[in-house]
């Protein structure tokens, strides 16, 4: 069969990880700018922060998409490869060996579906053949 | 004029042609706003005199009305708020982990300062739990870390130690001379490492007891320490705890601290709460205050202690499904409650949300108010995160454009003069 792969039929590895929120001034000023309906808003709240061991378990690269699932509701964000890789060497000098099992999300509605935050949320992230939703598909019952 | 973009006010604002100096990109987008939304019943457009009376038919209904946020108004619409939560019964929760932290800075249980004292006299920065390069962007060049103090003429370079204690490497820390990075479900127990430290004991921890001793060591030699308490702290360490650290660190040196909350306006609204004559239940711990001119300190000593006693330790005043599930009627004043918390948007209560801003609350709410924004487009006083009381001018006049500003800016109504049509309908 042309153009499907056979590991579209297995289910991807997942991980559990702990997600924990962080203030990001380039959403807050998209939220404040764009609104919170913009794509601009949007893309720079939907994203995850993962350790690069992390990535690996679960066949992910940096920018592909993934699916966070809580006991109280699922998601599906962008993966980032944590920029605490690419100060590996400073960090690795003070003691700071990356995160892995935790994975960093900027306060949104997107972390917020996951469950009680601000405090953190267990979860499991595998990769995702799905869209990322946005507001209105996110909520159930909400009218635009 | 004033930024109320965060709780750090700044007061040295100028708008020409549409460019907002000297302000942060958080300031800017705040100041020049444009994202309103329509006033709405049942998600119909209508007028604002019928979206108000509409608010006014559900609270004079409400069996158990409740108010959420006020952090983002101005003080007068915070009075007016009050007034109309006694009026109706109704409990306010500002929906914020600061807010604890804030009591225990009014009622004197913690050493507390003014952002002008940290700029000339501190030499010891920690921010606990707070990233400000991205809530405060002007905290560290304003007042925490670069500039040169009266008694700090090196300013960071010599003068000033920052140390960042978080779960993150976060951006702020980046710049920071030492970074603690805490563990989950083990942040209580960094407290009490730091503390044994300070008494020179070793803490068996399962953080690195020579760091924690390093840090007590660097603690103990401040002359002036503040510690910077964002969210990370407040929710995650016991409120008596935070006390208790204090305590301690005010053995050895000076050590005080301030609050990194965002809602530019929160540390008034604690104050109007407690000098008001009104019955507010606190939402997330259940507890309720019964608040009189004469013996305010001593019913919300009360409050804290029964607080303890139902085991609520750590101070997330975080709104939770169950509690609103108590209310027939939510009417949230600067607060995006689904945004918060995204599954309130199938509770059976009926929702009323007056903000500024287009939020995803409109998207649930029964009504929707729009209002002006405090320091934007209406005046007010506001009280900054140090305590200090700011006047708030009108950067744009209501109904026309002020300088510098578009000039096909709507009119807005102000939140309190809303409160006050509300107050005189219920
Ligand atoms: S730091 Fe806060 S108050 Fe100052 S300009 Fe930025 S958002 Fe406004």
């Amino acid at each position: 069969m042309p153009g499907i792969k056979i590991d579209q039929f297995l289910a991807a590895p997942d991980r559990e990880i702990t997600v924990v929120e962080y203030q990001d001034i380039f959403q807050t000023e998209a939220a404040l700018k764009h609104g919170k309906f913009s794509k601009e808003y949007q893309d720079l709240s939907t994203v995850i922060l993962l350790d690069p061991a992390d990535l690996k378990k679960i066949g992910a690269s940096d920018g592909d998409l993934v699916k966070i699932s809580s006991e109280h509701g699922t998601v599906v964000v962008t993966a980032k490869k944590s920029e605490g890789d690419t100060k590996h060497e400073v960090m690795a000098k003070e003691g700071h060996q990356g995160h892995p099992g935790v994975g960093y999300m900027p306060a949104s509605v997107w972390l917020n579906i996951l469950g009680s935050t601000p405090a953190p949320v267990s979860a499991k992230v595998s990769r995702s053949q799905q869209k990322i939703y946005t507001v209105s598909e996110l909520i159930p019952g909400f009218k635009v | 004029m004033t930024c109320t973009g965060c709780a750090l006010l700044c007061d040295d604002i100028d708008v020409h042609d549409g460019e907002v100096r000297p302000a942060c990109r958080i300031g800017a987008a705040h100041i020049l706003n444009r994202h309103q939304v329509d006033p709405m019943v049942n998600h119909e457009i209508v007028s604002i005199d019928d979206a108000i009376g509409h608010a006014a038919t559900l609270l004079t209904d409400a069996k158990h009305p409740m108010f959420l946020g006020f952090g983002n108004s101005v003080t007068e619409t915070q009075e007016i708020g009050v007034r109309l939560a006694e009026k109706i019964g109704a409990g306010i929760d500002t929906c914020s982990s600061h807010a604890h932290l804030i009591d225990d800075i009014i009622h004197n249980r913690v050493r507390t300062c003014a952002l002008s004292e940290v700029r000339d006299m501190a030499d010891v920065i920690l921010f606990w739990g707070a990233d400000p390069m991205n809530t405060h962007p002007r905290l560290l060049s304003g007042y925490a870390y670069y500039p040169r103090g009266k008694n700090r003429q090196h300013g960071w370079e010599e003068d000033r130690t920052a140390i960042t204690i978080d779960v993150r490497r976060s951006h702020t820390a980046s710049i920071c001379k030492g970074m603690h990075k805490i563990v989950f479900g083990h942040e209580a127990e960094f407290v009490d490492a730091l503390m044994l430290a300070l008494q020179n004991k070793v803490p068996k921890t399962v953080y690195d007891s020579k760091q924690v001793l390093k840090l007590a060591g660097t603690l103990k030699k401040a002359e002036f320490g503040v510690i910077f308490a964002g969210p990370g702290l407040v929710e995650s360490v016991p409120h008596d705890a935070i006390i208790r650290l204090m305590d301690r660190l005010n053995e050895f040196s000076d050590f005080r601290i301030l609050p990194l909350h965002s809602q530019y306006n929160l540390r008034s609204i604690a104050a109007v709460k407690t000098a008001a004559t009104v019955t507010t239940t606190d939402v997330a711990t259940g507890a309720t205050t019964n608040n009189t001119t004469n013996n305010t300190t001593n019913t919300t000593t009360d409050a804290a202690d029964a607080r303890e006693q139902q085991g609520v330790g750590t101070q997330t005043s975080k709104i939770t499904l169950n509690s609103l599930r108590e209310a027939d009627c939510i009417l949230c004043v600067g607060f995006d409650l689904i945004s918060s918390l995204p599954q309130a948007c199938d509770i059976d209560a009926r929702i009323i949300i007056i903000d500024p801003n287009e939020t995803l609350t409109a998207g649930c709410a029964d009504v929707v108010i729009p209002c002006a924004a405090g320091g934007v487009d209406m005046a007010g006083t506001a009280v900054r995160l140090d305590g200090v009381e700011i006047d708030l001018p009108c950067i744009m006049e209501t109904g026309q454009a002020g300088v510098g500003m578009p000039t096909d800016t709507p009119t807005r109504m102000s939140d309190a003069s809303i409160m006050n049509r509300l107050l005189e309908a219920v």
